[in-house]
């Protein structure tokens, strides 16, 4: 059930009704909910429940065990134990075909490798997302953040809760755990600032990334060698305004969905292009993504800790897993590898305390030209990131070289392109702004108000919709 | 009144009363085609009854008329993405006339069909490996001008490797005429004799690659009546769209290669796409301008099944379906690739390469692919 459809709406009007019908009645209110999302993620393949459940059970039973134990060592265990069912699940749907193929293609350079079955499981989706989840829950129990016991119904409702299930953001355990304890507050809905999230994600996904994908990122990354320069540019800064609008629009709708059911999702985004560093981007975008690696995997493996050298190699291992986890694909890899190699280079560069470039690293031109260089550099990433293989991805590349006439731009384009990418520099007060303007007006204006806005974003959105590209994540 | 971030539930209703009642006077007339494009079940119907009874309610108040003004005002920007309300919206503006109720009709020119209406009885098996004979050469000079039509099967994977591997020949030029998530069985949904003929605009091709039939595999309504998937009024109310399309494409004389569905994961589905498969082989066989081709031998698996991931004599394994088990990945349309752009019969290349023909067995063809293809990865 994808969120921008008739049927996610009609589903989730029948689940704020009731849910809220139940509010007096936490425990019931929350079944209400766990049923709701099964129901939910088996609107896509029913089969696949059990796998939602086990997870959730396991990660729940496990989350538990670790804080009924008084040691260390049980706890180390039992910890151990979950995440490795946990990855171990991860690891045969998503990345079984792709490491034994690997495996094979490197015999086959130096001997003729065994005739093998490999398994071809169906991916589940958004097994990456709860996986995390699962493992978020147990990691959080064994550091202690979890103040009280772990419920298992709140420990499966955490993990299934359908608007973050299939692509995020992804919930810390120690924050969301918290909400279940409580029945909902009926006079604290943040109803304005809901529906304002909602139609925002709605625009972005609907219309400009279904458009960008449709008018001229699908175009140019199916044949690049039939366009030039000019094309394939705009192709390549398309694609940075569509995979920002469709991921960011998403987790709006989800973060809208969940405040109007009365909870509090982390934010996910935070105009990533206006970032000046690498290190700046990653705090801006997906951000319960970076902020998971960095707590579960970079810090554990010693963050900074450590000797100059230790700490580029940790950055540099955790952007190869962050690309890894995007996709079982060399091309991912890669572009993990980019950006671990640009945190690197940035750290170097900031290293360096040579007083005139300290002071020109202050100045406004170069915020400017950082801003600039570091949007093209996360271009660069996302042509790796896009292309089903290096052949094409190089393809791309060398047409930049190739002078030729712009073919694709449309008044559609490039309105979409200016709205993804310069979207991002709208000050914050307009937002805020028009919240405290909405809060003025009567409760069914504003009702009529969204229905308008749903209403334009329907007209303009291309036919059909696209499924959101971090589903397959 | 003050202002505040937060509302009580009393207003959260408020608000959900304001916005269904405007949605629905908005929107009336787009749920009942909603209703009436889901897949067909008692639960589309009950869904068609009651959007039906509301827009039926909601019509006279007029409302529903700022949707079509609004939709008629982005077609004339060119905003639409539908090759047949643009081109209807193109035509109006040309000759001046006032908005008609249905611009498709208006537009586009679909030609009678040249086949007589009765249909043959449908094959109960299709052949493992039909000939596909190159073309005859264009003339001196001549561009071959082909259409790449279908629906998903086409538009992932196969459609961008056969424009990658034919974007240098300067005696071919593509016209792309495909859609996901479209298909025959469902003109209501989108209506292939209205789109196609929009979507090639003023180009005539010679020659037609079409892979099309992937979300057949479901009932539809015609004259008011439910026919269940494979029921003998489906088959021969699909068999005779079918028809229709082969007969469209074919018009002014185009070959058509008619890319049968190739095995697919699922069971059940790859039962549905046999029945597909026998229907579109029953009528393109009666089409002398057209030719069915199984892909099986070049995808499948020895026993005709679906195979997922294909090794090399030399050892290299990619994978050639797409994670859904059911589209083809790159690799995987790389296989057919080769037979196709064969029967195209483009001008032979500068350097002296075999051109792969349809006689060749398909492992030595996927041979030669793999060995040009060398160092690629494949991403489900």
């Amino acid at each position: 059930m994808l969120f921008p459809t008739v049927e996610y709406a009609l589903f989730f009007l029948a689940v704020l009704l009731v849910a809220w019908s139940l509010h007096r009645w936490n425990s019931a209110h929350k079944l209400f909910l766990l049923a709701a999302s099964y129901v939910f993620y088996g609107f896509w393949n029913w089969s696949y429940v059990p796998l939602l459940f086990g997870i959730s059970l396991v990660s729940g039973l496990v989350a538990q065990r670790i804080q009924a134990s008084g040691s260390p060592r049980p706890r180390k265990l039992w910890l151990a134990l979950g995440v490795v069912i946990c990855l171990s699940t991860l690891g045969y749907y998503k990345y079984t075909a792709f490491f034994l193929t690997t495996v094979l293609n490197l015999w086959a350079h130096v001997a003729r490798p065994p005739k093998m079955r490999i398994p071809e499981p169906l991916l589940p989706l958004g097994v990456s997302f709860f996986v995390f989840h699962a493992i978020s829950l147990m990691m959080d129990a064994y550091r202690g953040k979890l103040k009280q016991r772990v419920r298992l119904s709140d420990a499966l409702l955490y993990v299934a809760f359908f608007p973050q299930l299939i692509a995020g953001p992804i919930l810390r355990a120690s924050n969301f755990l918290p909400q279940l304890r409580a029945s909902r507050n009926p006079n604290a809905i943040r109803v304005n600032r809901a529906l304002l999230l909602i139609a925002a994600g709605l625009f972005k996904k609907v219309v400009i990334s279904n458009l960008l994908a449709t008018r001229l990122v699908e175009q140019v990354f199916a044949a690049p060698q039939t366009f030039s320069r000019g094309d394939v540019l705009l192709a390549i800064y398309g694609y940075a305004a569509q995979i920002y609008c469709d991921f960011s629009g998403y987790t709006d709708i989800a973060i809208g969905c969940a405040m109007l059911l009365g909870y509090r999702f982390p934010r996910n985004f935070n105009a990533p292009y206006t970032a000046a560093s690498p290190q700046d981007f990653w705090r801006r975008w997906h951000i319960s993504l970076s902020s998971w690696l960095r707590d579960y995997l970079y810090i554990p493996l010693g963050g900074s800790r450590g000797s100059a050298a230790r700490t580029c190699v940790n950055l540099m291992i955790t952007m190869l897993l962050g690309g890894l986890w995007h996709g079982a694909a060399w091309t991912f890899v890669i572009w993990g590898a980019l950006h671990g190699f640009y945190l690197i280079v940035h750290r170097v560069w900031s290293g360096i305390s040579w007083t005139p470039l300290v002071r020109f690293r202050q100045t406004t031109v170069w915020r400017w030209m950082a801003r600039l260089l570091l949007f093209n550099a996360v271009c660069l990433g996302w042509v790796f990131f896009r292309s089903p293989s290096f052949e094409i991805a190089f393809a791309v590349l060398r047409r930049l070289a190739v002078p030729g006439a712009i073919t694709l731009l449309s008044v559609p384009v490039a309105m979409a392109l200016i709205a993804g990418l310069a979207g991002q520099f709208q000050p914050l007060r307009w937002r805020k702004a028009l919240e405290f303007e909405l809060g003025n007006w009567p409760a069914m204006a504003r009702g009529a108000a969204f229905a308008a806005a749903i209403f334009g974003i329907e007209l303009l959105g291309p036919s059909g919709v696209a499924p959101f590209i971090y589903f397959r994540f | 009144m003050r202002a505040t971030k937060y509302n009580s539930l009393s207003q959260l209703t408020a608000v959900m009363a304001g916005f269904a009642v405007t949605i629905l006077l908005l929107e009336s007339g787009a749920l009942l085609t909603w209703a009436d494009r889901l897949e067909v079940s008692p639960a589309r119907n009950g869904a068609v009854r009651v959007t039906a009874a509301l827009h039926k309610t909601l019509q006279p108040l007029g409302v529903e008329q700022v949707r079509k003004e609004s939709l008629d005002g982005l077609d004339r920007l060119g905003w639409s993405d539908d090759p047949a309300r643009l081109l209807a919206a193109r035509e109006k503006s040309r000759l001046g006339v006032a908005g008609s109720n249905s611009p498709c009709m208006a537009a586009v020119h679909v030609p009678n069909t040249a086949v007589p209406k009765t249909v043959a009885p449908v094959v109960a098996g299709v052949p493992r490996l039909p000939p596909l004979k190159p073309l005859p050469p264009a003339a001196q000079g001549q561009t071959r001008v082909v259409a790449l039509v279908g629906d998903s099967m086409m538009a992932v994977g196969l459609s961008d490797v056969l424009l990658r591997q034919t974007a240098t020949d300067q005696n071919l030029r593509i016209v792309k005429a495909f859609r996901s998530g479209t298909g025959l069985a469902r003109p209501d949904v989108f209506d292939w004799m209205q789109e196609y003929p929009a979507m090639i605009g003023d180009e005539k091709p010679d020659a037609v690659i079409v892979a099309i039939g992937a979300n057949d595999g479901q009932g539809f309504v015609e004259d008011g009546k439910t026919l269940a998937f494979g029921s003998d009024a489906w088959v021969k109310v699909y068999q005779q769209r079918t028809t229709d399309f082969l007969n469209l494409l074919s018009e002014n004389g185009a070959h058509v290669v008619w890319v049968g569905l190739p095995p697919m994961k699922a069971g059940a589905y790859n039962d549905r796409a046999a029945e597909i498969n026998r229907i579109a082989y029953t009528v393109v066989s009666q089409n002398p301008l057209a030719t069915w081709w199984n892909p099986q031998p070049y995808i499948g698996d020895e026993t005709g099944g679906f195979r997922e991931l294909e090794t090399s004599p030399d050892g290299k394994t990619t994978r050639i379906r797409a994670a859904d088990g059911i589209h083809l990945s790159d690799e995987g349309a790389a296989l057919l690739a080769p037979a196709l752009i064969g029967w195209l019969n483009p001008a032979p290349p500068p350097v002296t390469t075999a051109q792969v023909t349809p006689q060749e067995m398909p492992a030595v063809q996927a041979s030669r692919h793999r060995r040009g293809a060398r160092g690629r990865t494949a991403r489900p």
